[in-house]
């Protein structure tokens, strides 16, 4: 079977990551894997929690230098940790704030290279190697697990990178403002960097200023890895990036008016990509170009009614794609939007279904739905839910929510109604749902 | 509830808050002292950006993270209100 380097292509003394803390040569990096590696718990699974994205790779790599699987969980809600842990027995979590997650064991990464020898070799992973796995949320109430392999990680950070003109040894520095536990954080803020022999940034800038500051800290030509919330709000702000920077989005559609603007505004080239947990980033736009989304190498997107497939070498089998779309002859594609059950907030992707049966399983809840309304002037437009349970307040209800689902999708405002209006079939058509939700934002609208 | 001894600049980014976020909650209902984010009004980060485009906006300051502070900034109405007071262009 193939293998391929952890790293590479990197000289020892090379920067592969920095903070305020200061670089951290490859030198150093190898020196904390191996460390780190040795220390950890004979176990297979690992639930890797760090926030620090030098961290979060030295757990990466140290787990995978074991051969253990690192666990991407997309929320760091009690519950839903708890039951990712539940099904992979024996999984522990690596944290790198000292925080312990109650009922799983906790592992601190300690970054020991100073004191240790660093491995001359740089590890070889085998391909077909599982070497982490990601959740998106189905119907069920319960996290999907989704597996990837070594060789479909690499393969993906190499076609990103052949496709953006990036080549091995560049001096560019990566910096992110989307979680590497997210799959697109994963391929384009760690995956990408590690295989072009690049820096990467350990921080995760938030506010615009924040944004300039570490950019104009970069030793070199940047990628900003982020999404359309962070760009429009770096817009907003006016922000100062060097020019002749990369920016790169995902997670969710960005403007041709955004993009344009931002183009113009930070003197960058911005780039889009497009794919979803399940398969990975599968195509690149540069959005001021047009709509249509040109696959990247090895990828082939496949039409099946009106839904789509992808297939690639290292996709064990075809993957359907989670929206609809029209392809080409060509390849290129139009994605029209997110089948009916699947909405997005703020750049995270979720089951309404899926909501909808974690809010049943509320203590006193008798019937609840989530809803998303039509997209206003803020920066992201949030769920609502309407929910039946005689004797409980909101407040009750949302702080029991909070332990189940992500901070994100917690609905804004979760409106207490006598009774939904179910038709006889028992069913919630979504007009009348949204028809309750008219009827609330007005009088809220008039209360104000 | 009452706001107790609420200045106003306090009410005033208690109604920017809560018209920013969408908030069902009532502005003169936040306790200057409460947690904001978290257990408290429950915010995220993603509140935190949009917070901080509206007090650019609204004030003039410019909200940075690497702020050693902003963890004790961010920390409720009360400490949100000084850090603006200390930093506000307009």
């Amino acid at each position: 079977m193939r293998e391929t380097p952890l790293i590479g292509p990197y000289d020892v003394d090379d920067v592969l990551a920095w903070d305020q803390e200061g670089p951290r040569t490859v030198r150093r990096f190898l020196a904390d894997a191996a460390s780190l590696a040795e220390s950890l718990p004979d176990r297979s699974t690992a639930l890797n929690l760090a926030t620090n994205r030098y961290d979060f790779l030295v757990g990466f790599a140290a787990a995978i230098m074991r051969r253990q699987v690192t666990l991407l969980p997309q929320s760091r809600a009690s519950q839903t940790l708890l039951r990712i842990a539940g099904e992979f027995p024996g999984s522990y979590a690596l944290t790198d704030r000292g925080d312990a997650i109650d009922g799983i064991d906790s592992v601190s990464i300690q970054l020991r290279g100073d004191q240790a020898p660093w491995p001359m070799d740089i590890p070889r992973i085998p391909s077909d190697r599982v070497v982490a796995v990601a959740f998106t949320s189905g119907s069920t109430g319960r996290p999907v697990p989704n597996k990837k392999t070594w060789g479909a990680l690499t393969a993906v950070a190499r076609a990103t990178g052949a496709r953006l003109g990036i080549k091995a040894g560049d001096r560019l520095s990566v910096v992110a403002t989307v979680p590497h536990q997210h799959m697109f954080g994963l391929e384009a803020s760690v995956m990408l960097p590690i295989m072009h022999g690049l820096a990467m940034h350990a921080g995760r800038p938030l506010f615009p200023s924040d944004i300039g500051c570490v950019l104009a800290d970069a030793a070199s030509r940047w990628i900003l890895v982020t999404t359309p919330l962070h760009l429009r709000a770096c817009v907003a702000e006016g922000v100062n990036m060097p020019p002749g920077g990369l920016i790169l989005s995902a997670t969710a559609p960005l403007s041709r008016n955004l993009a344009q603007q931002a183009e113009e505004h930070f003197h960058a080239e911005v780039h889009e990509i497009f794919g979803f947990a399940e398969a990975g980033s599968i195509a690149e736009r540069r959005t001021i170009d047009g709509d249509r989304w040109r696959p990247l190498e090895d990828v082939l997107v496949e039409q099946d009614g009106v839904s789509c497939r992808v297939r690639a070498w290292y996709l064990p089998a075809p993957v359907p794609a989670p929206d609809r779309m029209t392809v080409d002859p060509d390849g290129t594609f139009v994605v029209h939007g997110r089948e009916a059950d699947q909405v997005n907030v703020a750049g995270h992707r979720v089951s309404l279904g899926d909501l909808n049966h974690t809010l049943m399983q509320i203590d006193g809840v008798q019937d609840g739905v989530f809803f998303l309304p039509e997209e206003g002037a803020g920066l992201v437009t949030r769920l609502m839910a309407f929910v039946v349970a005689p004797g409980k307040t909101s407040e009750e209800i949302q702080r029991q929510l909070r332990a189940h689902v992500d901070p994100v999708f917690l609905p804004r405002p979760l409106v207490c109604v006598p009774s939904l209006p179910r038709n006889e079939t028992g069913k919630l058509p979504r007009e009348s749902v949204s028809e309750l939700a008219r009827q609330w934002l007005e009088r809220a609208g008039h209360d104000a | 509830m009452e706001q107790s001894g609420a200045s106003l600049l306090e009410r005033d980014l208690a109604k920017l808050i809560v018209q920013t976020l969408k908030l069902k909650a009532d502005p003169a209902a936040i306790e200057p002292e409460a947690a904001l984010f978290g257990e408290g009004l429950g915010l995220d980060s993603i509140d935190a950006l949009e917070l901080s485009l509206a007090i650019s906006q609204t004030y003039g300051y410019q909200l940075k993270s690497s702020d050693p502070q902003i963890k004790t900034i961010f920390s409720s109405l009360r400490a949100l209100a000084a850090a603006i007071e200390k930093n506000r262009t307009k």
